[in-house]
């Protein structure tokens, strides 16, 4: 792992100035290393880690391979029958599809919009700092309080579509009940909800610029275009890395507002998730066996984009 | 900074964008405090005179809906958020601070963690839980908490600790300190905007935490009040007031909470991460 071997000073070098009077075997004592040591700060956390995730991961890989249904016994062992269900179900494919599309729309748009606010937002005063405020409320909020809020909104006769009514407009969109609209509806409700995160984190580093880098650049004749490409890009991406990571966490994991918002429908599965998907097959429906192969994809995916994600972080640490 | 002739178009620009992305969550708010027919009334007018009825119905439910739950939030919250700071900062500065094989693989293996959705692994959880006899107890949903969300925090502390000397440590090993008291005295107050985020984030996430509580508290213990809103739309779908209400109260203890620590709420975070 690259990240930890650009460290290496902190790790394992001895001080710089080592005192004359040590003696050499206190060395071992004050290294963090060792049985001991890791007894003592590792071990409880890779235990209760691997109780409520490991193990669980164990089980779905487990189940993924029987055709376990708590109501239907026996549970026989299948291979990878599942597996090879999973691979011509157009089902899965679309929960897989739709996962992906909001895991990408919801990713670039918040930090594309994000990013656009911070500009806007990057001066002082009382009205920015209220600003700010604002725009980062909806992330403190649950996830099921911001989809009651925009189900009130978007519903077919709700809030919007009766104002757009009233403006004229015969057929306003089914925002919810589009089978094609939905899933983007969707998207656009979590990324109104991270949105501010963006923003605070970019007005951060924004702000962490040095003001004497504009100046020699005015001087140097740069507008402000070349500016924000040559000066304000480059020193924004360690946060964009941290808008990233904090949204593909969160964009993976998202439940609430489909079981809230649309309930996986309308219609059959257009805006279901894998989450979703796992829940209602497994939990729900009992199809353990089925859900467990699906939930074990989900992991493999997950740690692709996982490892992705990690070579990024380490890249801007060497570059850093 | 600004001497251009617009100068009075960034902050009407500004006041016009953050108006609009208000306009959801004003609706709510104007709505708690007025009466049931003017919500389908007029739902955008402001409430003019307000009342206090929808959230004196939440508060007064027969069946504590709203008290039970928040009982159980913070229980909930509290416990799982000071168990998880001290076992992820231990654990992050011992894997921050370690280059063996085994600290690199724990590391990977716990990052990898970071993204899996709790739906995903859910139902074997539940299995595991009920073996232990830790299904719908309270208990068993800060274990879960506590062992799903180690690994933001190890990865919070992790990037942090890099960021401090490690001579000061050393220094105090020198003069016999042991281990875990150099870590608790030295190491652990310099952690201090580490700990922060991860302290806020994290009672931010549990608190709002939907389909943990949903499944592991189950109907039997009473819920959490966020499962507590999901539980009130189904029961009276129409009675926005009430929903409404309900969800103002629920949330205000996450906004009064992100009110006072507003200044830590990201420093921490992008401190750990921008010096890595």
């Amino acid at each position: 792992m690259t990240a930890t071997r650009t460290h290496p000073p902190a790790a394992t070098a001895p001080p710089l100035e080592p005192p004359a009077a040590r003696p050499p075997h206190r060395r071992a004592g004050r290294r963090v290393g060792g049985v001991g040591t890791f007894t003592l700060f590792g071990l409880p956390s890779l235990v209760l880690y691997g109780y409520v995730v490991l193990v669980p991961i164990g089980i779905s890989v487990y189940h993924s391979l029987t055709n376990r249904n708590p109501f239907r016994p026996p549970t026989r062992w299948v291979g990878l029958d599942n597996y090879q269900k999973l691979l011509v179900d157009p089902g899965f494919w679309k929960v897989l599809t739709n996962t992906i599309v909001i895991t990408v729309v919801v990713t670039i748009a918040a930090n594309a919009i994000g990013l656009a606010v911070a500009l806007l937002l990057d001066r002082r005063g009382w009205l920015y700092n209220l600003l700010r405020g604002v725009f980062f409320t909806p992330v403190v909020l649950s996830g099921v309080v911001v989809s009651v809020i925009w189900q009130a909104v978007l519903t077919d006769d709700g809030l919007l579509n009766s104002t757009l009514r009233g403006l004229g407009v015969e057929r306003p969109p089914g925002w919810l009940s589009d089978p094609d609209l939905a899933l983007y509806t969707l998207c656009w409700i979590m990324t109104w909800q991270m949105i501010g995160f963006c923003v605070v984190v970019y007005l951060a580093a924004l702000q962490g610029v040095p003001a004497d880098l504009y100046e020699a650049a005015a001087v140097d004749g740069a507008g402000p275009v070349e500016k924000f490409r040559h000066i304000t890009w480059p020193l924004l991406a360690p946060a964009l890395t941290i808008n990233t990571v904090m949204l593909l966490i969160s964009t993976f994991k998202v439940y609430d507002h489909v079981q809230v918002i649309t309930n996986g429908g309308p219609g059959d599965g257009t805006t279901s998730t894998i989450a979703f998907d796992v829940i209602q097959t497994g939990l729900i429906g009992n199809r353990v066996g089925h859900a467990s192969a699906v939930a074990v994809v989900m992991l493999v995916f997950v740690a692709v984009v996982a490892t992705i994600v990690l070579r990024l972080l380490q890249r801007r640490e060497v570059t850093s | 900074m600004n001497h251009s002739n617009h100068g009075w178009l960034r902050p009407l620009v500004a006041t016009f964008v953050g108006a609009s992305f208000f306009l959801p969550l004003y609706l709510v708010l104007a709505n708690v405090f007025k009466p049931g027919k003017d919500i389908i009334g007029s739902p955008a007018a402001l409430p003019m005179p307000p009342t206090l009825h929808n959230i004196e119905e939440v508060l007064s439910r027969p069946d504590h809906l709203f008290w039970y739950g928040l009982v159980n939030s913070i229980q909930v919250t509290a416990i799982s958020i000071v168990v998880l700071t001290a076992l992820s900062a231990m654990c992050g500065y011992y894997l921050a601070r370690n280059n063996g094989l085994g600290a690199r693989v724990m590391l990977v293996v716990m990052l990898a963690g970071l993204m899996i959705p709790p739906a995903v692994i859910i139902q074997p959880i539940t299995e595991v839980l009920r073996s232990a006899g830790l299904m719908t107890s309270v208990v068993g949903l800060v274990v879960v908490n506590v062992g799903y969300y180690l690994p933001f925090g190890v990865f919070v502390f992790a990037g942090f600790v890099k960021t401090i000397p490690v001579e000061i440590e050393q220094a105090a090993a020198i003069d016999g300190a042991g281990r875990l008291r150099v870590f608790w005295q030295i190491v652990f107050p310099l952690l201090r905007p580490a700990s922060a985020s991860v302290l806020i984030f994290l009672g931010v996430w549990i608190w709002n935490d939907f389909l943990n509580p949903l499944i592991i508290l189950g109907p039997a213990e009473g819920t959490t009040v966020t499962v507590g809103i999901y539980r009130a739309i189904g029961e009276h779908q129409a009675d926005y007031g009430s929903v409404f209400a309900l969800m103002f109260l629920a949330s205000l203890p996450v906004l009064i909470f992100y009110l006072a620590f507003q200044k830590h709420f990201v420093k921490g975070l992008t401190a750990g991460a921008s010096k890595g």
